[in-house]
């Protein structure tokens, strides 16, 4: 065996010193669902759903031992906001600081209406004297 | 010669080359003399040799395992095979500004072949060579790919393994900077056009361009959404993370722009949308890196962060502001003063364009606020998926019902025929969706349903016409597939149809499970009954795989693997995917027993329609390459200009 497969047995072991001896409990479509609507707390951009850290693991692991208990989506997700503050949550929550990135999509789409409104409204016609005037000007010879 | 010196001077040159050419391009503007400009496109085929000399310098260093150049210690390994050695120029940020500066001065190259009036011409070369001067100033200073190690080491760790996991990485990036340094070109133009205040021409000047990179974008963003569901682990192809959003910017832009430029093309109308939208889209892709590469938003895919950020965000501002700069100083003059009506080809072209730059904006805000929030109030927000998806979804519902009725408008007035098309396309869509609720899908699923329906039959109705068209012209009824525009279009909107289904679908119904399984135990799930046969683990030299055997009752044995690479700390998911037209049925192993090899969890996700999205990317770069490919050819044949 090569110098370096001595190394992927320390990692084995080092990684499952993070995680769990024992197999990790089986988890059903709901646990999945509730998962990636939160945060992994140590990666970059992945949900608990996705990650393989140590910390997703048990999240997961919470989620579907919380889903035994009976506890509902709202009670599972409240749970973790107390734990983590409420930046575990993927959806802002509509209030407070939140609200304003829910609010200004809708005041845009409005704006948005009101000036294709004003842009496809038929124009005012031009004042008849400049009418004439440019009327005049195109039967001139050049 | 090392590699080192040869890449330092290709970038040195590179610089030298498109500063001087600058400068004269700027002298030809403002002294009107046609010498000045003869030496500025004397520089361009110089600029692009010092640049491919210089990329070149880095693929040397590579391949020869030159670990004095830091680059090369950090991003490569002797372990390496010769595949991931020869992409691993854009593994990492200097070396892909490079690839990036490569392309430029590539594109120059070629634009500045194409026959211009001198005013023009001189501009348009000043802007790119502009682009230039900035690209390989970054180089030459913060970001040098050829930086050199006093104390070289004997080896390197080898690029980011989420890179060396699938051939794809190969494709992805540079089908992406095709396509980012493509919108370059109609920039140049506007910009050319807004100085010498001639505003028509230009869009139809560089429709091929404009053609090309979108068609780029498109499929390098599809190869990286593949790329994603084969790679990660994760079963699903699009995240909304902050780099995927960098690159969709630039892509809804760029879309808005190539359906602006259609209406300025035949009516001359919508001049001041089109300086805006090229300018944003352009502006957008350095947007794009500076997102990336500033580190300012923590992400998967930010593989590196510099002090480059500072640099791009300058970028980004200074080309906004020339861009946008100029469009306010020929405002007047760019306004249009026809009438519109919502119901023709334009007002559609206009509404849809407007529903994908008003998609770009939520898109910017949704990737910035966390951002905005933590500099101003300090507080840490998460802004993910699940808002994405809902601000989402009514803009792409919006895009595709104009996408069916808008090629059907004609110019100006709505015809009376018309409004029987568009009754029959309604009912179309109201049938779709209706029997796509009695089969008890949701809403939005019933929808997608409706609305491919309804493009579809707007498709055929399209066909019909011309086709009947040609017939009572007494042509031959096939000619209609000369019309390359038109049936491109078509195959294109076909494809984004089809797309729409595949997202509403993989979205609405995705099962997810994972269950640990001991040696011979069975498990049946999503419509598959599987059964651990074992756990084995495989010594592959530069990684270690953990695989585990399943025999299924359909697909016979698959056998999903996890990777371990020794310069990342937890092991990487290879998935074992099964596409079917139907469902995907997507296989991990995500733990296994360390000492007997006697269980094995294993995760099912079972996400329907999702070949199909494969199927539609392909369709858009084959609609695309259908556009430009023989007709371009033919005009420059004919001596007219395609750029």
């Amino acid at each position: 065996m090569r110098a370096w497969a001595l190394w992927f047995l320390f990692f084995l072991g080092a990684w499952a010193q993070g995680g769990l001896t024992s197999p990790p409990p089986d988890l059903s479509p709901e646990v999945f669902a509730i998962a990636r609507e939160l945060r992994c707390p140590v990666c970059q951009g992945e949900s608990a759903a996705e990650s393989n850290s140590g910390v997703a693991v048990e999240m997961r692991r919470l989620i579907a031992e919380m889903l035994g208990e009976g506890k509902t989506k709202d009670e599972i997700k409240a749970f973790f906001v107390e734990r983590y503050g409420e930046w575990i949550l993927y959806e802002p929550p509509k209030r407070g600081v939140t609200l304003w990135v829910w609010l200004l999509p809708v005041l845009g789409l409005i704006l948005l209406g009101l000036g294709l409104f004003a842009y496809f409204r038929p124009k005012k016609p031009l004042p008849p004297e400049l009418l004439e005037e440019a009327e005049r000007r195109l039967k001139e010879p050049q | 010669m090392t590699p080192a010196l040869l890449g330092n001077l290709g970038v040195s040159l590179a610089l030298a080359f498109s500063l001087l050419g600058l400068a004269l391009s700027l002298l030809a503007y403002h002294q009107g003399d046609g010498r000045f400009l003869r030496g500025a496109k004397a520089l361009v085929a110089p600029a692009f040799l010092a640049a491919l000399a210089a990329f070149l310098a880095l693929e040397w260093a590579l391949i020869t395992h030159d670990f004095s150049v830091a680059y090369v210690a950090r991003n490569h390994s002797v372990q390496d095979p010769l595949w991931v050695t020869l992409v691993t120029p854009w593994a990492a940020l200097e070396g892909s500004i490079l690839l990036w500066g490569l392309l430029q001065t590539l594109y120059t190259f070629l634009a500045s072949r194409k026959p211009l009036d001198p005013w023009r011409a001189s501009l348009v070369l000043a802007v790119l060579f502009g682009i230039q001067v900035f690209f390989f100033g970054v180089m030459a200073t913060i970001a040098s790919p050829f930086q050199t190690l006093p104390n070289p080491p004997a080896d390197g760790v080898g690029p980011n393994p989420l890179l060396q996991n699938h051939w794809m990485m190969a494709v992805h990036p540079v089908l992406m900077y095709l396509g980012f340094v493509g919108l370059s070109v109609p920039f140049a133009y506007a910009v050319a056009a807004m100085v010498v205040r001639r505003y028509q021409t230009w869009v139809g000047e560089t429709r091929w361009w404009t053609l090309i990179a979108w068609g780029f974008l498109t499929a390098g963003k599809v190869a990286g959404m593949w790329w994603s569901y084969e790679v990660l682990g994760w079963g699903g192809y699009w995240a909304w993370d902050p780099v995927e959003n960098a690159s969709f910017i630039p892509w809804l832009l760029a879309t808005a722009f190539l359906h602006t430029a259609i209406v300025q093309e035949t009516r001359g109308a919508f001049k001041a949308w089109n300086f805006a939208f090229v300018t944003l889209a352009f502006a957008a892709t350095v947007l794009g890196t500076f997102l990336t590469r500033s580190g300012v938003i923590q992400s998967v895919h930010a593989f590196a962060e510099g002090p480059v950020g500072p640099a791009f965000l300058g970028a980004f501002l200074f080309f906004t502001a020339l861009g946008l700069g100029l469009l306010s100083r020929v405002s007047r003059e760019v306004r249009d003063t026809v009438v519109f009506r919502p119901l023709s080809r334009e007002g559609a072209l206009l509404l849809g364009a407007f529903f994908f730059a008003g998609w770009a904006l939520v898109v910017v805000l949704g990737t910035f606020y966390p951002l905005l929030v933590e500099a101003f109030a300090g507080a840490k927000v998460s802004v993910g998926a699940p808002f994405f998806n809902q601000v989402s979804a009514p803009l792409g519902v919006g895009i595709l019902f104009l996408m069916g009725v808008g090629p059907l408008l004609p110019w100006r007035k709505p015809r009376a025929e018309v409004f029987r098309n568009l009754y029959l396309l309604l009912g179309v869509l109201l049938l779709g969706t209706l029997g796509g609720l009695l089969r008890g899908y949701t809403l939005g699923a019933s929808l997608a349903v409706g609305l491919f329906l309804y493009n579809t039959a707007a498709i055929l109705l399209l066909v019909r016409e011309g086709v009947l068209a040609r017939v009572k012209a007494g042509l031959s009824p096939w000619g209609f597939l000369a019309n390359r525009r038109r049936v491109g279009s078509l195959v294109v909107h076909f494809a984004v149809a089809l797309m729409g289904l595949g997202i509403a679908f993989s979205q609405t119904y995705r099962l997810e499970s994972e269950k640990t399984l001991y040696r011979g135990q069975a498990w049946e799930v999503g419509g598959v009954r599987m059964e651990l046969l074992g756990v084995r683990a495989l010594d592959e030299g530069r990684r270690f795989a953990v695989e585990a055997s399943l025999r299924t009752d359909r697909f016979g044995e698959v056998r999903p693997r996890l990777h371990f690479y020794p310069q990342m700390n937890s092991p990487l998911p290879a998935p074992k995917v099964v596409y079917t037209p139907g469902n995907d049925y997507y296989f991990l192993l995500m733990d296994f027993d360390r000492e007997k090899g006697e269980w094995a969890s294993i995760r099912l996700i079972v996400t329907p329609l999702v070949f199909w999205m494969w199927v539609a990317g392909g369709l858009m770069a084959l609609g695309t390459l259908y556009i430009l490919w023989p007709v371009a050819r033919r005009e420059e044949l004919k001596g007219v200009s395609p750029a």
